[in-house]
């Protein structure tokens, strides 16, 4: 390619500037003051936010970590051998209902799993009406810790099957026509073929999923109550909105984000290895 | 074919056909209902009237809550969405546009530093930074108006129109430019005249994408414009949070129809790598 002439050099910066300014105002410098905040009360320095997550947040810290690895086992535990079923024998109803999540956003996962798990919600009605729950006992599936993943999986699903689709499909229909001489099934091509070629893809959608479950804000906001443990960012949230604590609630903030250095440095670590 | 050579296939094929399209079968109705059910409970909740539990289906039902779409705060709160998420998706491509296309043509010597700046947003969590963005902004009067929304919407909004326009500009060969360029017209000419047209799907799309996005946005419009700037999310969390859950599935619903709409509509033309980018919102 012809090099531009300096003068376009300097125009093209210059129209660049607009958006890099965006990310820089609305990202990259609230990003710094959250990092300063965290290590700053009343001005001075110190430690101060960190002892009072510690003391506080603690148990919440280790409860978004099950959390989300729940969710994680669900998603990859349904998204690995029915991505891989979908590669060998095609379905074009179910590969379309299963992009369907994709399009509806996180708050209305959230409230759509509200009023669906709740002790008086779709399901457990449904549940009764078949004659599997007696009406005396009480479903409390979204409030537990057992709704959360079941959430959190319902929509990245959709983006698991997704990736790991397109990293199957990357898998030569040769490796699969040797293993089926071979006298293998569908279980065996799936565990024995797909999985180990792809293990790369799979590695990066688990990353992208666990970041994105640790992280997750408004599916939380919307299912859960006030009592017991919390998922981080609804700590941060009320720190920062009901107690008006900035510095803790970023304390809080810079711990999620080792929580999702954490996840993507394991990840690093293991493509390394290969 | 059969590799061993000794075992007749038939005998055993036609049993396990039988059994995989029974398997098949019930993979779809699993789905079905897992996918379904949950959104099928929205549409029960909004046109629910009178529900006493446990009944499962509501003892009245009616448009009641539906009719709020054409009146009042929803209505308020729907619109102002829609022109928030006009504002962002304009000014998202056109400042992103000479990013895309400097980093696609190397025009931009550090482009692949200024590509990951604009990848960085995903990599953080968002709700931290949103805060902290929020305290910024009520230092610079910009929490709660209508900027300070788009603004804050413009950084996811950005992300999406950067990386999928570097794509597209990636796609279009460098060759053709290369003749307009030989045949004498300048790069800025080329530019406007042979690979912005050619990129002219690419950037329907992208709009698309950032459209909804901001659309849908809830945590940095909860931030940094509630409760004076409202959007369809938030209006949704503040009803579902005063136990009006019609008005709330009214709402979801509401909600869902661009993305649903975009889904059945144009499932053949977009293509995959766009799709992925939906797995964020």
């Amino acid at each position: 390619m012809s090099a531009a002439r300096p003068v376009e050099q300097v125009l093209w910066w210059l129209a660049a500037i607009p958006a890099t300014m965006v990310i820089i105002v609305g990202f990259g410098l609230p990003l710094v003051q959250s990092l300063v905040a965290s290590f700053t009360r009343d001005g001075v320095l110190t430690l101060a936010n960190y002892e009072l997550v510690y003391r506080l947040y603690r148990q919440d810290v280790v409860y978004t970590v099950m959390v989300a690895a729940a969710g994680l086992v669900l998603t990859f535990g349904i998204g690995i051998p029915l991505s891989g079923y979908l590669r060998l024998r095609h379905s074009q109803t179910a590969e379309f209902l299963l992009k369907v999540p994709l399009f509806v956003p996180f708050v209305v996962v959230g409230h759509a799993m509200r009023i669906f798990l709740a002790p008086r919600g779709t399901l457990p009605s449904l549940l009764h009406a078949l004659g599997l729950v007696s009406p005396d006992t009480t479903l409390a599936i979204s409030e537990g810790w057992i709704g959360l993943p079941i959430a959190l999986a319902w929509k990245h699903l959709a983006l698991v099957v997704l990736l790991l689709m397109g990293a199957f499909r990357g898998v030569g229909e040769e490796y699969l026509e040797a293993a089926r001489g071979f006298g293998a099934g569908t279980f065996r091509q799936i565990w024995a073929v797909l999985v180990p070629m792809a293990a790369p893809s799979i590695g990066l959608a688990a990353v992208l999923s666990l970041t994105s479950m640790l992280a997750s804000f408004s599916i939380p906001l919307m299912m859960t109550k006030g009592s017991g443990p919390q998922m981080l960012m609804i700590d941060l949230y009320h720190r920062y909105g009901l107690h008006g604590d900035f510095g803790t609630a970023s304390a809080i903030g810079v711990v999620s984000y080792l929580l999702a250095a954490g996840a993507a440095y394991y990840y690093l670590k293991g493509v390394m290895r290969q | 074919m059969n590799a061993t050579g000794l075992r007749a296939p038939n005998l055993r094929d036609r049993p396990r056909g039988l059994l995989a399209l029974a398997l098949r079968a019930a993979l779809v109705a699993v789905l079905l209902g897992a996918i379904v059910g949950p959104l099928a409970g929205l549409v029960l909740w909004s046109v629910a009237e009178r529900w006493h539990w446990p009944a499962l289906l509501p003892q009245q039902v009616g448009l009641k809550y539906w009719a709020r779409i054409t009146q009042g705060d929803l209505l308020a709160a729907l619109t102002r969405g829609v022109a928030i998420a006009s504002v962002t998706t304009v000014a998202a491509l056109v400042t992103a546009i000479p990013v895309s296309y400097g980093a696609a043509r190397a025009r931009l010597p550090l482009g692949p530093v200024l590509l990951m700046l604009f990848l960085l947003p995903q990599a953080f969590p968002q709700l931290p930074v949103f805060a902290s963005a929020a305290v910024l902004f009520y230092r610079w009067n910009l929490a709660g108006t209508y900027a300070g929304v788009v603004l804050i919407h413009l950084v996811g909004g950005l992300v999406y129109a950067v990386w999928t326009m570097t794509a597209v500009f990636r796609a279009i060969g460098e060759d053709i430019e290369e003749a307009a360029i030989n045949l004498g017209a300048s790069v800025t000419r080329t530019f406007f005249r042979i690979s912005l047209p050619l990129a002219l799907p690419g950037v329907v799309a992208s709009s698309i994408l950032v459209f909804i996005y901001s659309l849908d946005e809830f945590t940095g419009t909860l931030l940094v414009g509630a409760p004076y700037v409202t959007t369809l999310p938030v209006y949704m969390y503040t009803a579902s949070l005063g136990y009006e859950l019609q008005i709330a599935s009214v709402t979801a619903l509401v909600l869902m129809v661009p993305g649903v709409l975009l889904l059945v509509l144009m499932e053949r033309f977009l293509r995959a790598e766009y799709l992925a980018f939906f797995g964020r919102l």
